[in-house]
This record gives C-alpha cells, sequence and structure tokens, in this order.
C-alpha cells in the first residue's frame, strides 16, 4: 500500500486518478488525467469524439490498460501498484476481478447475456462472481428488476425486449454487484429517442439515491440538470471542469465554446 | 532414431517421377471443378423447378458420399461397361464431379453472403437488376469467394492421393512403391509429406498473390 | 440384383465397422480440437506455435499419406498398436486439426462485449468461458462442425486401402470377384450417404434446438 493514504481522507474519494496516461505508438489517448470522484457525486465527462472521454472510463475498471498513472478505487489501485523501488507492477488477474465487482458498468449497447433470462441476467454476477446462493441472488434480482420498473419482464429473453428495457435490465445487473460506483459509457447513444428518458429516469433515481457514477454521454440538459459536476475533455486532457449549469452557460475555454456551439445549432439552417 | 539424411536425397527423386502426374491431375481437376462448379450453380438458381432440383440432388449425393467411391464407381464402372477408362481419367472426372458439387456452394455462399442491400442500392441508382447483379454483386462475391476456393483447391491438391489406389503413378504411388522395397519408411513418407506441403504452399501462396491484386483493383 | 441381397450380410458388416470408426475417429478428433483450441486461444507463445506447426502440417498433407505413414511404420514401432486403432488415431488426428480451427472461429465469434460486460460483474476467464461463451460459441460452431464430422464419415473410407475391412474395403472385395461395380458400389455409396445425411439432419435439429428462443 502506498505510504500516502491517510485514514482520514480515506472516507471522501470513491475514485482516485493520478497522472492517468496512455498511448499507441506515437498517439497519446490520455495525457496525464488527473481527478477524484467523491462518495455519491454524479460526474459527467464531455467532450468531442477521440476526446479520450470513453478511454478514460474504461481505465477506470480496466477495460483498458493504460501506461502510466495511478488509480484507487476506494483506496485500493486497481491493476498497478508502485513497490518501494518505484517499479511498476501488474496485479494478479483475481485482484483485479476482485476489484472490478466493486464497480458496476452499463455499455452504450447493453451487452446482455443472450442465452439468459432477464432475472438470471441479472442474478449471474452474484452468483458466479460472489458465490450468493442462487435463490437468495434471484430475490435481490427480482427486487432490483422491479426497482427500474420491468417487474413484469422477469422472466422474458433480452431478444424479446426494447432497448430501453434492455439497459435498464443492464443497469440491474450492475447494481445487483451493490457496486461503490457505477460508470456509463454512452449508455443511451443507441437508443430511438422515445426511449432514452425511461433509462435517464433510472439514472436520475440512482443520483438521488446517493450512487457514486461517472457518465460518458452526449445528453447535454441531463448533464445540466442533474449532474453534480461536469469535466470537458479534448485530445486527451480535462479542459475545463465545474458545475454543469455553469459550465454550458458561461465556457471559459475556446474549445468548450466550440463544442457548445455545435451543440447548440443542431439542425439550423 | 537416427535419420539417415543422405538417403532423402535418394528418395526424392524417385518420388519426383510421380510429381508431374500430380500437378498433371491436380491443375486440370481445380480449374474443370470450378467451371463445373459455375455450371452447378447456374442449376442450383435457377428457375426452373426441375433443374434446380436436379442439381440440389447432385450435390446432395456427390457430399454424403466418399469421393474414393466415387473413383471406385467410375473406374470399376467403367471397364464393365465396355469403356474402360485409365484410372488417370476416372480420378479426374470423379475429383471434378466431388469438388464442381464444392465449389457451386461456395458460389452461392459467396453471392447470398453480398448484402442485398447493396444489389438495393445499385436498383436506386438505376441499374436493372441483371446489371445490379453483374457490376455490384457479382464482383464482391469473386472477392468474397476466393478464400475458400484458395482451401478447397488445397483439399483438390490433396485428393490426388487416392488415385495411387487406382495404379496411377503418381507421388504416393511412387512412395508405396518404395515403401515395398525397402524399409526406409520413415525418410519415404516424410518427403513425400514435405512434396505436398511445398505443392500446397505455392498453390496457396499463387491464390493469396492473386486475392490481393483483386483487393487492389 | 440377387447379387445385392448376398451381399448385404458382408456390407451390413462393413458398415457396422465404418460406423464404428467413424464415432471412434469423431470423438477423438472433437476433444483433441477443443483442446488445441483452448491452447491457441488462451496459450503461450510456444504453445500457440506448436499448435500452429501442427495445423499447418496436418492441413497440407493428404490423409492417405498419414495413414500410409503409420501403415508402414507399425512394424517398427516399438508399441503394438491394432491397425484399427492406428486408424482412428490417425483420422482423429488429421481432423481435429479441422475441428480446432471451427472451434476457434466460434469462440472468437461471440463480441467482446459480452467478455466485458462479464469482466465487469467480477469474473474470469475460465468461469466466462463456461457460462457466457460457450452456449454462444455453440451456436456458431454447429453448422461447420457437422460438416467436420460428415467429412470424418467420408475420410473413413481411406482405411479400406490400408486393409480394414470397411464398407469400402468390403465392397472393393466383392467386386473383384463378381464384376458388379455399379450394384454393389452403389450400395457402398448409399451407406455413406445414409449416415452422413442422418448427420446432417441431427445437425439441422440441433441448430433449431439451440437457437430457439421461448
Amino acid at each position: 500500500m502506498s505510504p500516502d493514504v491517510s485514514v482520514g481522507s480515506a472516507v471522501s474519494a470513491e475514485i482516485e486518478i493520478r497522472g492517468l496516461s496512455k498511448w499507441f505508438g506515437d498517439h497519446k489517448v490520455l495525457k496525464g488525467v488527473s481527478t477524484d470522484v467523491k462518495r455519491g457525486e454524479a460526474l459527467v465527462v464531455i467532450g468531442p469524439s477521440g476526446s479520450g472521454k470513453t478511454t478514460l472510463l474504461r481505465c477506470i475498471n480496466l477495460l483498458e490498460d493504460f501506461q502510466e498513472g495511478e488509480i484507487r478505487i476506494g483506496g485500493e489501485a486497481i491493476g498497478y501498484t508502485v513497490d518501494p523501488n518505484g517499479k511498476r507492477m501488474r496485479r494478479g488477474e483475481a485482484e483485479i476481478a476482485r476489484l472490478r465487482a466493486k464497480l458496476g458498468m452499463v455499455f452504450q449497447s447493453f451487452n446482455l447475456f443472450p442465452h439468459m433470462s432477464v432475472l438470471r441476467n441479472v442474478a449471474f454476477g452474484p452468483v458466479r462472481a460472489l458465490g450468493m446462493p442462487r435463490k437468495e441472488a434471484e430475490e435481490r434480482a427480482a427486487a432490483l428488476l422491479a426497482r427500474v420498473g420491468l417487474a413484469d419482464k422477469v422472466d422474458a429473453m433480452p431478444s424479446r425486449l426494447s432497448g430501453g428495457q434492455q439497459q435498464r435490465v443492464a443497469i440491474a445487473r450492475a447494481l445487483a454487484m451493490q457496486p461503490k460506483a457505477m460508470l456509463f459509457d454512452e449508455v443511451t447513444s443507441a437508443l430511438d429517442p422515445e426511449l432514452v428518458a425511461e433509462v435517464l429516469d433510472v439514472m436520475r433515481q440512482l443520483m438521488q439515491e446517493g450512487m457514486t457514477m461517472v457518465i460518458v454521454t452526449h445528453e447535454m440538459a441531463f448533464a445540466q440538470a442533474f449532474a453534480h459536476r461536469a469535466l470537458f475533455m479534448a485530445e486527451g486532457e480535462i479542459v475545463e471542469q465545474g458545475e454543469p449549469a455553469r459550465l454550458f452557460r458561461d465556457p471559459q475555454s475556446t474549445r468548450l465554446q466550440a463544442f457548445l456551439k455545435r451543440f447548440k445549432q443542431g439542425y439550423q439552417l | 532414431m537416427s535419420i539417415d539424411l543422405s538417403f532423402l536425397t535418394r528418395v526424392a527423386p524417385t518420388l519426383a517421377e510421380g510429381l508431374s502426374t500430380t500437378i498433371l491431375l491436380a491443375v486440370p481437376a481445380i480449374l474443370l471443378s470450378a467451371t463445373w462448379g459455375i455450371v452447378v450453380v447456374m442449376g442450383l438458381l435457377s428457375r426452373f423447378r426441375l433443374v434446380a432440383d436436379i442439381a440440389r440432388s447432385y450435390v446432395e449425393v456427390v457430399r454424403n458420399t466418399p469421393v474414393l467411391v466415387q473413383m471406385f464407381f467410375i473406374f470399376f464402372g467403367s471397364g464393365f461397361a465396355g469403356y474402360p477408362l485409365s484410372g488417370f481419367t476416372a480420378g479426374l472426372l470423379a475429383l471434378v464431379l466431388q469438388n464442381g458439387a464444392y465449389m457451386a456452394e461456395i458460389y452461392r455462399g459467396g453471392i447470398r453472403g453480398v448484402s442485398h442491400r447493396l444489389a438495393e442500392a445499385g436498383l436506386a441508382l438505376g441499374l436493372t437488376p441483371r446489371r445490379s447483379f453483374g457490376l455490384i454483386v457479382l464482383p464482391i462475391a469473386i472477392r468474397n469467394v476466393i478464400p475458400p476456393l484458395s482451401n478447397q483447391g488445397v483439399l483438390i491438391i490433396k485428393d490426388t492421393s487416392l488415385v495411387a489406389t487406382i495404379s496411377v503413378a503418381e507421388l504416393t504411388f511412387q512412395a508405396r512403391l518404395l515403401a515395398d522395397r525397402t524399409a526406409a519408411v520413415f525418410e519415404i513418407f516424410f518427403t513425400l509429406a514435405l512434396f505436398y506441403l511445398v505443392l500446397t504452399a505455392i498453390f496457396s501462396g499463387c491464390m493469396r498473390l492473386l486475392e490481393r491484386r483483386l483487393r487492389l483493383a | 440384383m440377387e447379387l445385392l441381397v448376398k451381399s448385404l450380410p458382408l456390407l451390413a458388416h462393413g458398415a457396422a465397422t465404418t460406423l464404428y470408426l467413424s464415432a471412434a475417429a469423431i470423438v477423438f478428433a472433437t476433444a483433441l480440437g477443443l483442446v488445441l483450441a483452448l491452447l491457441q486461444l488462451f496459450g503461450g507463445l510456444i504453445l500457440r506455435a506448436l499448435v500452429e506447426v501442427y495445423l499447418y502440417v496436418v492441413r497440407g498433407v493428404p490423409l492417405l499419406v498419414l495413414l500410409f505413414a503409420m501403415y508402414y511404420a507399425l512394424p517398427y514401432a516399438d508399441i503394438q498398436i491394432e491397425p484399427v486403432t492406428g486408424g482412428i488415431v490417425v483420422i482423429g488426428l488429421y481432423f481435429g486439426a479441422f475441428m480446432t480451427e471451427v472451434f476457434r472461429a466460434a469462440v472468437l465469434s461471440v463480441p467482446k462485449g459480452q467478455w466485458e460486460a462479464a469482466r465487469t460483474l467480477g469474473l474470469t476467464t475460465p468461469r466466462i468461458l463456461l457460462d457466457v461463451v460457450f452456449v454462444q460459441a455453440m451456436r456458431v460452431a454447429g453448422p461447420p462442425y457437422i460438416n467436420t464430422c460428415i467429412m470424418v464419415v467420408k475420410g473413413t473410407s481411406l482405411v479400406s486401402i490400408i486393409g480394414l475391412a470397411d464398407v469400402t474395403f468390403i465392397g472393393k472385395q466383392i467386386v473383384e470377384r463378381t464384376l458388379a461395380p455399379f450394384e454393389i458400389f452403389g450400395a457402398v455409396a448409399f451407406v455413406y450417404f445414409v449416415i452422413c445425411f442422418a448427420l446432417s439432419r441431427l445437425g439441422r435439429h440441433l441448430e433449431w434446438r439451440l437457437n430457439y428462443v421461448p
């Protein structure tokens, strides 16, 4: 364990990101990104495509590797530790899996398991990763599905559900692991417009219940109305950050101004 | 167990006597199969129910019976019927009949595999269905079938070994000849395997060149 | 025609041998294919290279050559193996290579998102393979697997050349005695046709069952 984690501050930051860098050959995707996500904070990450926002999110639960920097979940470093000599060491697969279980992730393409019913999808994580008895896991799953408004779809197969319904199942599946924080990767981008609201409703509910969330999204109105903090990223760096309403109303950097302008213009002729 | 390497140089020439026959059999077999396959696939896709049914039955029978049995059928059958075919001819015929059916299925898969949306795009541009097929679907299908065709070609080259059983003096026949006379079986069959590996490697290499040419075109 | 009827018992005996050889070779090839596919997908560099070499050799050399090699080498081998067992092993080794490719392609066809979702829940590779990937891979592997099994059945006909009494060998013997190639080889072909056709029917049924979503 790194010696600079003091007991007093361990409670405040659920996710700590320090000097995160990632590159492919010459191309630097993330350039020394640092930020903290406090417990109960809903952080939104916005930016143009290629800005690294999705990569940043996927580094948090190590779906993507990073070459430099450190990420801590609840104080524990995920993926890599630095030993006393300063050498970087990758942690064991079992360790990584354990920390991943503390984070929930919801994907743009839902990624529900097509050969299992909705209930089994949601119960799967607790049964297989937490070793919970099947009956208990299914009770928890049923309760969660009721929470996201899908109590009547418990025995349905994923292919029978609409996109919005599948995404809500995906959220329930992540919640079943009782994660410390949830990661959302453009979860409404693949949905028909009329199905977006039902998913955003569930996310708003989670925010109000105090879940720590990192959300990569294009839904500006949602971010402005409900998120606690927003990060604007471009070309692998955090360009601007702050309270969403203030950020959108009064962008300081030219890049953010240009980005927002493109959004506001929409299809104006 | 030590392998006497010098023996290899004595084995190879005898085997090489069969090499020309192998190639002489494989090349026409591949070309004729590919051509016959076009005829068969046209039958499979025909509008006329009878033609399609005959083609389908032919393909099913040939695909579910071993090519060796087909060779025996043609070889012994032709002799019995009074028009004896040489082992070479019977073998060639059997190879073409068997692989033509497989080629036809490959062609069919290749055409199916081209998304019908692309054909629709052609129609939307104002092309007739025939031109849309010929200008859009066919070129893409041709590119798509090169890999499976290449596989089939390799299988044909390997299947030429079967004509050794009907006394055609190709590679495998020569190897067996040697093996019946000498004790150095490991060397003989090792060299034989090498011959086939080289043949199939050359063929696959040529097909990959063809693939690359077509991609860039 | 009465010749055909008289030959039936002999041919039936041969057919039984063909069935036995096919079944045994299929089992062996399937097991080998699964192991090699897993090695190719998850093994270290050396293991992967070894598997690649093996696949390359087997795919470039005719089955007949391998059978001959086994047949001629058998008298010199230290271990005493029956030709039948040798035939099954060689055929299994040969088609095991094809099976490897079928299984590998099937596993690779499962979308990456499935792996990621399972990892996100905190599962490790073996668990993910068993619970999430296997079922989805089987759906893809079904048709090419059955096709390879059919190739195995047809491949067993080559053991007739090294003197094993399968249905092709029996047929050839009868024809050499009686000179009735059309009826006898027709019957032999029919035996293979029935077995292979039954396999492809089975395959289509399995495909339907695996893909049926209630």
